[in-house]
């Protein structure tokens, strides 16, 4: 059996209509994976697991906050095929609702009755018959030459920063990398140039370039709009980065539920492979299927090989052994879309374009916020700064996530802290994917709090004790303090030993998703005890 | 075994013919799926898609009883291309030139058009096996029972020696025993032409030797074999003792044997469960089984390894060490033995090969990791032998035999228009008396079948779950149809373990020239429906994979 | 030159062997490390996280099992931090696991439950409900699961792939659900399963368990009694420990289970197939021959004492021999029986009747 055919097992049950009774056995005897691998890997991506749910509701803190429950109670009500998700990346135009596999934007509790309890009736009235969707991009575009993505901008096909890059041949490429400063965007900051001349210095001559375009992180949805907006500039950073470290082949791994970007991306690979612009270098695409841990890049591997999503042990890391054992760069959407204007404008211009740390961000910003949408800033920037261009906090600030849920929470009181790896990695928060979520003094922290244990719980692996039992513990011992206060109920244990729970699965945890999962308990803990005591 | 069972996990190639190994021997099958995962090439040579070949680089599907054609013409391209190991041949064997001119005529392009494997799969198979240094040849029973069984071994071990894959780890020959102590009865001189240790019974010497230790003459005549003995019941042999055995199900032929058994005037049966022979017994000891009483088995790879008494034998049944010593005394003899380990002393004390060991040495020592002594092992202070011909071909010279292609006893025609091979499942071991008596075993597999081609199915009106009648020229059973692409087009496969429709009254009793061992592996066949399948729920008989094959 | 390779645990300096892990390197060294999910004959899973230990220079802590040894690597493997992970790993265990260990451990003894006293870990975290699914209508006779207990180590669904290769089970579902099972949930009969056990055998647990016995009622594997020996079946010469319970059958013992010598130690280096470990049935069947028989002159048979069978044996026997020569006698031995047997079967042919017409059932 080839690693072809293992692959291509989660498409073949997407194709299949999802994992019901027979389809592992049949799928297995036309492909010669075993049935039971099959049957593993179809249980452990959602859109496979319950193929019959064909509306889900995104119940994300944003889209929540936005009435997201009360527009899942209507669909229940109207009889659709429907459950409860976790975040679609559409935490701009909430609540976000997927039918089947497309994400559609600010769903009314209106759109749904008009359904009659068809689910493929449903639409969003927000957008016109047949116009394909994207968010708010800002600020306005009055500084071209000061944005390293500038996603209001034409997309440019030609690919002349590949040439620029061919001229500069793979070290020059590597080295305007390293000036540039430019550190992964998809969450834990890491100099990029380092993965490249990680990958470059391997004596294996067969290595991948992967896409991490899983974009899943609660409140983040920069990455669909550098897909809706400029797939061309993604696709020149693949070419770059697979010329900088001899790759072949690129494999571009998109959530199951980006139906619109795949299609625009898909269009765009056509174009550029049919010019061949890019001389030999093969693109697959390859869909996800309902697993925020794919996002975690081992766990993104997995799946392309077409197994379980659960990370790896690291070391050793991709750049060593990647997908299918092989050497293999892999970059967030965002990061990659950074690398033609570097290659173009020079490292130095790119590291200028930030503060204390490099270049300029994608900054998402939804929850309570008047204009919420996708900004390019400088990195860096504070709360404050970022309310400002997004039109001002609706109500009172109280509390924001500067980096998703795996960010925690912090307090108002922070709100002038520069939103970077480090000033924020100094708080014990961090910038993440930098997906920012306001939140006024409405909301109750201990609530807030328990919508995000229920994410992790909900998307936990299942591989590592830490993990598994943790984000369960965690969720039981908050809802208890909900239903029963600070005296614990009936489980008698309260909130005693999150401390323990929590350093437990930081030290323990196999990946990051663990380890940042108490992140909103315990900093709601320290900076709202108040909230807890009712 | 040249080789011991530790060392197949490091091997590079495993040339694998003529054996069912992970249903008949599923523990050495984990050590050659273990190669496999880190990277070894497994070729299997077998008329039927055994589970081994799911995980196999090539399946040389071969047409039953065409192993010397295969073999011979695996040989032509070894010497055609250059690929033979010289310098071994020429210091460790003789014969090559008479093989080198044999086989000269067994082009690939001619053994394909007899076994039906592809000329370029024999090539891939002969080239992979002779450049490759940790490379081990495995077989069982589908190549010994044939009545050219013998040729197939000789053409094997002209591979073996002409490759000069021999007295090195992972590289051997290695037949793989198909019961708990076939091994250590061939050891312990249950066969009609060596005492113990293999010392030949025509030698004076060994006479000499054995009649000064029990005191008694011994004759010089070498006896009959199993399968000879067995056509001479009621002929020349009258009188039979039987140990542990249901002749009446595993021998071929069993209509013929029933006949014969008829005019045998007494027979004295010991055993632990009545049986089909005991239809025929004079006297009947209940013995014990193997959780009840002390001694030795003697694996595949020459390992001696104990047995220890468990539990209490039940009612009156005695140990079979103790029923024998009784036995001899009611005869006149005076044997006294306390226990097992002396009796394994004596043995030790006149066969050298077996010198060195005894129950308290298996029971304190362990070597390289394990317990059990593996023989030769000469003196007290010896490790054991790992692997066999280290320093050289063990004999002196390794002799290089030519062979040519005989065709089977018995091939099919237009009355028995298919070939019949019987085998071994995973889930019950030989005549069954022991894991038919096992419910979950019987659960998993609780009754005969035979595997039949769809393309010969469609011909006949069968259906899986069919009724059908198995017929040869000897008898005939009733048993379900599996309608599987197992088995090559013409083809069909039964197993051997069940009483009530016993394959070995289909089989042919022709035996090999040398061995005689019978050709329980090729007959000729046909197959009838006789009534449609009982029920709609799906059995699940064999092992469960998905096979491709020829439709 | 070689080069000298050494690793230091607890200060204490080791040699290694190149390929070798941290947990290697100390178990040689006769270091304690816990492990849950490790087991020689599979490759490191490094999931169940309770063999992780401190190596210098290393933010987190490493799972041993998993991290190969390196030259001058400083491990550190009994530390304050090193002892509270372990602490609060075990009672997070603990608040997934059944306390009880009566009720656990009707089968196999449970290493957790043994883990969580040594390390003194906390027990009183709380008790949280059961989510994992189980297969009720599995009606294979042989293997019991028993969700509860799962610590989806992962040991059998490794095992069942990587040393017995035919993948019948599988971690299904995920997060706080993941449960081992089949494809779609069917009965091991239904599967390409081969009821070689060695799900039950790699269970820390005992939640992969034998169900015969466990239907039977009978004593728990803690209170019986170990006997070596060597598995009666094909050529292989498997190891075995015969599981007595030596009160039974009024005290003839009887057989309850049969369980592989751990591996490393024997031919089989720990594994078994369906016949070795589960075909002993047939040990204490009714059907098993208990009395001496002897024909009768109306051709049915009576039972008699071993004297007079054993005189009417040896008067038949030498009676054939006296009518029609010493050849006229066949003796067919067995593989099946023990090389001492043999030996007696062909003395007695040769020896005592003086022909060589001796064989045994080599060939099938």
């Amino acid at each position: 059996m080839s690693d072809d055919k293992r692959a291509a097992i989660p498409h073949g049950l997407q194709e299949a209509g999802g994992l019901t009774d027979g389809i592992a056995r049949q799928l297995s005897r036309e492909s010669g994976v075993p049935e039971a691998d099959i049957y593993g890997v179809g249980s452990f991506f959602h859109l496979l697991a319950r193929p019959s749910a064909k509306i889900r509701v995104c119940t994300g803190l944003s889209c929540v906050m936005s009435g997201a429950n009360e527009v899942l109670e209507a669909a229940k009500k109207a009889g659709l095929p429907c459950e409860a998700t976790s975040c679609l990346a559409g935490c701009d135009l909430p609540p976000a609702v997927l039918r089947d596999r497309r994400v559609l934007p600010s769903v009314s509790i209106a759109d749904v009755e008009r359904t009659g309890g068809d689910w493929e009736q449903l639409d969003s009235s927000a957008i016109a018959p047949g116009e394909e969707w994207r968010g708010f991009v800002g600020p306005e575009r009055t500084n071209p030459d000061e944005l390293a993505l500038d996603l209001l901008g034409p997309d440019d096909k030609s690919g002349k920063s590949f040439q620029r890059a061919v001229e500069l041949g793979a070290n020059g490429v590597i080295e305007a990398i390293e000036s540039s400063g430019l550190q992964g965007r998809g969450g834990a900051g890491f100099p990029a140039h380092i993965k490249w001349r990680g990958v470059q210095g391997q004596s294996e001559t067969k290595r991948y370039v992967v896409l991490n375009a899983d974009e899943g992180e609660p409140g983040t949805f920069k990455d669909r709009e550098v897909m809706l907006r400029r797939p061309y500039l993604m696709l020149e950073g693949l070419a770059i980065a697979a010329h900088a470290i001899g790759a072949s082949e690129v494999y571009l791994y998109l959530r199951g539920e980006f139906e619109v970007p795949w299609g625009i991306v898909e269009r765009a690979i056509a174009d550029v492979t049919e010019r061949g612009i890019y001389g030999d270098l093969q693109f697959h695409m390859h869909a996800g299927q309902g697993a925020y841990i794919c996002g975690e890049e081992t766990a993104l591997l997995e799946a392309l090989e077409g197994k379980r999503g659960m990370p790896r042990l690291k070391p050793p890391f991709p750049v060593e052994v990647g997908l299918w054992g092989k050497p293999t760069l892999i970059h967030n959407v965002e990061t990659i879309a950074c690398v033609p204007s570097i290659v173009a404008r020079g490292g130095d211009w790119f590291r200028e374009l930030g503060r204390a740390e490099a270049g300029t961000k994608l900054y998402c910003i939804s929850g309570h916020v008047k204009q919420p949408g996708t900004y390019e800033l400088p990195l860096g920037i504070t709360l404050d700064e970022l309310l400002e261009v997004a039109g001002g906090v609706i109500g009172k600030l109280k509390a924001f996530s500067p980096g998703g849920a795996s960010s925690g929470f912090l307090p108002a009181s922070k709100r002038d802290l520069p939103l970077d790896f480090k000033s924020l990695g100094s708080v014990g928060s961090m910038l993440g994917s930098s997906g920012v979520v306001v939140l006024n003094d409405t909301v109750d922290m201990k609530w807030a709090a328990l919508e995000q244990l229920r994410f992790f719980e909900a998307e936990s692996c299942g591989q590592c004790a830490p993990c598994r039992i943790g984000t369960r513990y965690l969720r039981e011992a908050t809802e208890d303090n909900l239903d029963h206060g600070a005296a614990g109920g009936t489980t008698a244990r309260g909130l005693a030993h999150v401390a323990d729970v929590a350093w437990q699965m930081n030290e323990g945890s196999i990946c990051g998703l663990g380890q940042a999962a108490p992140l909103p308990l315990t900093s709601a803990l320290q900076y709202f005890p108040e909230d807890f005591q009712s | 075994m040249t080789n011991s069972i530790g060392e197949i996990r490091d091997a590079d190639v495993l040339f694998v013919i003529g054996s069912n190994t992970s249903e008949a021997h599923p523990i050495i099958a984990m050590e050659m799926k273990r190669a496999v995962k880190r990277g070894a090439t497994l070729i299997v040579a077998d008329p039927r898609a055994v589970w081994m070949t799911t995980i196999a680089e090539k399946h040389l599907q071969l047409k039953p009883g065409t192993d010397v054609w295969l073999l011979n013409a695996m040989a032509h391209v070894i010497i055609e291309e250059g690929l033979t190991d010289d310098a071994f041949i020429a210091e460790n064997t003789e014969g090559f030139d008479a093989v080198r001119e044999r086989v000269k005529s067994y082009t690939p392009e001619e053994a394909e058009k007899v076994t039906g494997i592809a000329a370029d799969d024999i090539r891939f198979a002969a080239r992979k096996y002779a450049t490759t240094e940790k490379a081990g040849i495995y077989y069982t029973l589908g190549i010994t029972e044939h009545t050219h069984g013998t040729d197939n071994v000789y053409a094997l071990a002209n591979l073996v020696l002409m490759t000069g894959h021999l007295g090195k780890p992972s590289s051997g020959m290695n037949p793989l025993r198909g019961q708990n102590n076939v091994q250590g009865a061939n050891d312990a001189g249950a066969t009609p032409v060596f005492y113990p240790g293999y010392q030949h019974v025509t030698d004076p010497e060994a006479q000499a030797k054995y009649e000064a230790a029990w005191g008694v003459e011994l004759s010089p005549e070498p006896g009959l074999d199993l399968n000879v003995m067995m056509k001479e019941v009621g002929k020349s042999i009258f009188g039979l003792f039987v140990m542990g055995e249901d002749i009446l199900l595993s021998e071929p032929n069993v209509k013929k044997l029933e006949e014969g058994m008829n005019r045998c005037e007494f027979l004295v049966l010991q055993d632990a469960f009545m049986n089909e022979t005991a239809r025929f017994a004079d006297v009947i000891f209940p013995a014990s089984v193997f959780a009840e009483k002390e001694g030795v088995f003697t694996n595949s790879e020459r390992r001696v390894q104990r047995i220890r008494k468990a539990v209490e034998p039940p009612g009156q049944a005695r140990a079979d060490w103790e029923i024998l010593t009784s036995l001899a005394n009611a005869c006149g003899a005076d044997w006294s033995y306390s226990g097992a380990d002396e009796i394994y002393d004596e043995i030790a004390k006149h066969a050298p090969s077996f010198a060195g060991i005894s129950h308290a040495r298996i029971d304190s020592e362990v070597h390289r990791g394990k317990t059990g002594i593996q023989w030769p092992c000469p003196t007290p202070e010896h490790p054991g032998t790992v692997y066999l011909h280290e320093n050289g071909v063990m004999r002196g010279k390794g002799l290089f035999s030519a062979v040519d292609y005989r065709p089977s006893n018995e091939l099919p025609d237009e009355e028995y228009g298919l070939f019949l091979s019987t085998g071994r499942t995973l889930y019950h071991y030989n005549c069954a008396t022991q894991t038919r008596r096992e419910s979950g075993l019987d659960e998993k597999q609780p009754e005969n079948f035979i595997e039949i081609h769809p393309r010969d199915a469609k011909k006949r009106g069968i259906s899986t779950d069919d009724r059908v009648e198995v017929s040869t020229r000897r008898g005939a059973v009733e048993v379900r149809a599996i309608v599987s692409r197992q088995v090559r087009p013409g083809c069909t496969w039964m197993p051997l373990h069940f009483a009530e429709s016993r394959a070995n009254l289909l089989t042919n009793d022709a035996g090999d020239a040398v061995t005689n061992t019978a050709e329980y592996k090729v007959c000729a066949a046909e197959v009838k429906r006789i009534a449609a399948k009982d029920s709609e729920t799906p059995r699940f008989p064999g092992t469960y994979y998905s096979v491709t094959g020829p439709n | 030159m070689i080069q000298e390779t050494q690793i230091r645990i607890n200060g204490e300096k080791h040699s290694f062997r190149p390929g070798e892990t941290i947990l290697d390197v100390a178990g040689r060294a006769g270091v304690e490390i816990p492990t849950l999910c490790h087991d020689p004959r599979l490759k490191p899973a490094g999931a169940c996280r309770t063999c992780l230990v401190e190596v210098e220079g290393q933010r987190k802590l490493l799972p041993a099992c998993a991290t190969p040894a390196t030259t001058d690597m400083a491990v550190v493997s009994e530390s304050e931090r090193v002892d509270r992970h372990r602490k609060t790993l075990l009672a997070l265990y603990a608040t997934d696991h059944p306390s009880n260990r009566e009720a656990s451990e009707r089968g196999a003894p449970d290493e957790l439950l043994d883990m969580i006293e040594n390390y003194r870990a906390p027990t009183d975290w709380g008790a949280m409900a059961s989510v994992r699914a189980n297969r009720h209508d599995d009606r294979n006779p042989y293997i019991h699961f028993e969700p509860d207990t799962c610590i989806l180590c992962a040991r059998c669904t490794r095992y069942c792939d990587e040393v017995e290769a035919v993948s019948a089970i599988t971690l299904a579902g995920r997060g706080s659900e993941t449960t081992i099972s089949t494809v779609d949930g069917l009965s091991l009969l239904d599967t390409s399963c081969e009821m070689c056990g060695g799900c039950i055998d790699v269970c820390p647990t005992g939640a992969m368990g034998e169900k015969m016995p466990l239907t039977r009622g009978d004593k728990p594997e803690r209170e019986l009694e170990k006997v070596r020996s060597t598995c009666n079946f094909c050529g292989v010469g498997c190891q075995v420990d015969l599981n007595v319970d030596r009160e039974a059958d009024d005290g003839a013992g009887r057989i309850v289970k049969v369980t592989s010598p751990p591996t490393g130690t024997t031919t089989n280096d720990g594994n078994l197939c369906v016949k070795g470990r589960f075909a002993y049935d047939f040990v204490h069947h009714p059907d098993r021959l208990k009395v001496p028989l002897v024909r009768g002159a109306d051709g049915e048979f009576y039972e008699t004492s071993w004297e007079d069978a054993l005189q009417k044996a040896a008067a038949g026997l030498q009676g054939v021999s006296e009518r029609h020569g010493k050849n006229g006698l066949g003796f067919v031995s067995s593989s099946r029986c023990t090389v001492e047997e043999n030996y007696l079967v062909q003395k007695l042919s040769r020896a005592v009747f003086g022909t060589n017409n001796v064989h045994q059932c080599a060939a099938t």
